[in-house]
């Protein structure tokens, strides 16, 4: 436990989380600031969505900013689990803790339980500073706010937030395990990135693999709504829900059983 | 069990990287309660030694005997004893001194909380402890190091190159405090290149090179028993003179310098110095130069060859051999 506590603490004034979330957040309300500027612009020419104000308007908006956090959140987040994980072999840190006799496996799932439970945290962060943004920007664009006390949109949102929360938990063991493997931050989150790209581009010629790949899984596992992510949905047949959940459970597992693996045998050097 | 008055033993140690044989059946005997040098040229395998003692990496072949008890893979708990610092002190540059210190007392051996700022204090770093590490000095992250290789108050201190960065004052703090703890029966091992300094604090030194022990013994013992004698001649009497003095000692006790070409270095006690002297006149060679004396550093590059040379010649590349060390305690000359 106090190896727990101890990797949140350190988890929490670094710059990697403070970026992540605030990032995230940000863009949440700029996106809000720009649908609230732009709401009289040709809402009625051609090519323009119709559904823009659909951003601010409740009980839709819970799920508009949900999307939006879980899509780029995947991003984020594998970018996260290999800057956290890469930089325990850059920084030297995890050489000294096992030299204190701390066990490697233990240590490396330690520190990932932290940054999933950071992750639940900046998550719901950024759901509540999107959420308090869309009812500002729906006051001041005039769309009110009768929706946003609807009760079944309401009873929905902790499931959708549970299951965007393990899917992004997900992606970013996938990070955390490729940041292991290179024993570098750098690496780590260069790899995590080109994967993330990767089965975005692999979508286009192989889809009836890359459903199976873990992006998409977290995407399917969410509902199918990518938001504002640059990963499409894969056509043909759609994965349920909860078959896709179990299977981003499986991909999750797999990544950290691989870490802690690699993390026992390495050799610790420099 | 090798020994139960040992602290940290390792019997045919061997470990290789690929084709590079790293430790070559390293034998040492650490006692316990000492302050032990270990000492070696560059590469010649001290930080693997002690990477393989705080179970960074794993042996080959050989066994290890932590505070009298084997130390394998599976032995990790075994460590709950020993503080170490291994190459340069590691830690999280956006924490504080203490909070990385709280940070590290988390894992490994439970540490009590008031340990942090007791280890602080022991190293001078007490008024600067909530500054963030990256804002530390080189010399400061260093005191840092060894403060958390202290934080578990451990039987057998393991710390490589702990002077690294330090200030003179911060050398005779760290001196006096290993000392310190050798006095309390603690075991300090410390790997060091620093020769003068590990002869002033250490009690027992290991010399290795090429991954082998080379000498192990008492500092006391080690330098009246090996002394060092090294005498002048013209450099083409160098082969003739060396002969003679084989005859007088050994010839595994005689080396030539490929660094100062005419210099002879032969392990022998001091007081024959003036016997070295008379069997070369003897034979017609007269000495140009003669030193003697036990100093630390003789005997350190005698025994390794003067392996920290890079070239055939026995200077770094591209230095000229000419700009090679001089003799410290020269006599006639």
């Amino acid at each position: 436990m106090r190896l727990f506590v101890s990797a949140l603490r350190k988890l929490a004034p670094r710059m990697a989380t403070l970026l992540t979330f605030g990032l995230l957040a940000g863009m949440l309300v700029l996106i809000d600031v720009a649908v609230v500027a732009t709401r009289g612009v040709g809402n009625a020419g051609p090519g323009r969505p119709a559904n823009v104000l659909a951003l601010i308007t409740f009980p839709g908006a819970y799920n508009q900013i949900l999307s939006f956090i879980l899509g780029l959140g995947g991003l984020f987040a594998v970018i996260y689990g290999a800057a956290i994980a890469g930089s325990e072999w850059t920084w030297g840190t995890l050489k000294t803790s096992v030299a204190r006799g701390e066990s490697r496996s233990r240590y490396l799932l330690t520190t990932f339980a932290a940054i999933a439970v950071v992750l639940a945290i900046g998550v719901l962060f950024a759901l509540v500073v999107g959420v308090v943004a869309a009812a500002i920007g729906a006051t001041i664009a005039g769309v009110g706010l009768a929706g946003i006390g609807d009760r079944a949109a309401l009873e929905a949102l902790p499931e959708h937030f549970v299951r965007g929360w393990v899917a992004i938990t997900e992606t970013a063991a996938l990070g955390f395990a490729v940041a292991t493997l290179a024993r570098s931050q750098l690496a780590g989150i260069g790899v995590g990135i080109a994967l993330y790209f990767g089965e975005t581009f692999a979508g286009l010629f192989l889809p009836d693999v890359v459903k199976y790949l873990p992006f998409h899984l977290a995407t399917a596992a969410v509902g199918g709504s990518t938001g504002f992510a640059p990963v499409p949905s894969v056509t043909g047949p759609v994965m349920s829900t909860d078959t896709a959940l179990v299977l981003v459970a499986t991909w999750l597992l797999a990544s950290l059983v691989v870490a802690a693996g690699f993390g026992e045998r390495a050799e610790i050097t420099g | 069990m090798i020994d139960p008055g040992l602290a940290l033993a390792t019997r045919g140690l061997r470990k290789s990287y690929g084709s590079r044989l790293a430790l070559d059946g390293l034998d040492l005997s650490v006692p316990t309660g000492v302050v032990y040098g270990f000492l070696g040229p560059n590469g010649a395998g001290k930080t693997t030694t002690m990477r393989v003692l705080t179970g960074l990496i794993h042996p080959d072949g050989g066994a290890i005997e932590l505070l009298g008890r084997p130390f394998t893979r599976r032995d990790r708990h075994r460590l709950f004893d020993v503080g170490a610092l291994v190459e340069s002190p590691a830690f999280y540059p956006y924490l504080s001194g203490r909070d990385n210190l709280r940070a590290l007392a988390a894992s490994g051996a439970p540490t009590p909380a008031r340990r942090v700022d007791e280890v602080l204090e022991v190293v001078g770093l007490r008024e600067r402890a909530g500054d963030a590490v990256s804002r530390y000095s080189l010399g400061m992250k260093q005191r840092l190091g060894i403060a958390g290789a202290l934080l578990n108050d451990p039987t057998l201190l393991l710390l490589d190159e702990p002077s690294n960065g330090l200030d003179p004052a911060g050398i005779v703090a760290i001196r006096e405090t290993f000392r310190h703890l050798a006095s309390l029966g603690k075991t300090v091992f410390v790997s060091s290149h620093l020769l003068a300094e590990v002869q002033q604090m250490a009690d027992v030194v290991g010399i290795i090179a090429a991954g082998r022990m080379v000498r192990e013994g008492s500092m006391q013992e080690l330098l009246a028993s090996e002394g060092i004698v090294r005498v002048r001649v013209e450099p083409d009497e160098v082969t003739a003179a060396a002969a003679t003095l084989a005859r007088l000692t050994a010839p595994d006790r005689v080396t030539p310098s490929v660094m100062e070409p005419g210099w002879i270095s032969v392990q022998i006690a001091p007081d024959r110095t003036a016997e070295v002297n008379r069997s070369l006149a003897e034979v017609g060679i007269y000495a140009s130069g003669l030193s003697s004396g036990n100093d630390l550093e003789e005997l350190f590059l005698t025994l390794t060859g003067d392996a920290a040379s890079t070239d055939p010649d026995g200077t770094f590349a591209g230095i000229d051999p000419s700009l090679g060390r001089l003799p410290s305690s020269e006599v006639l000359s």
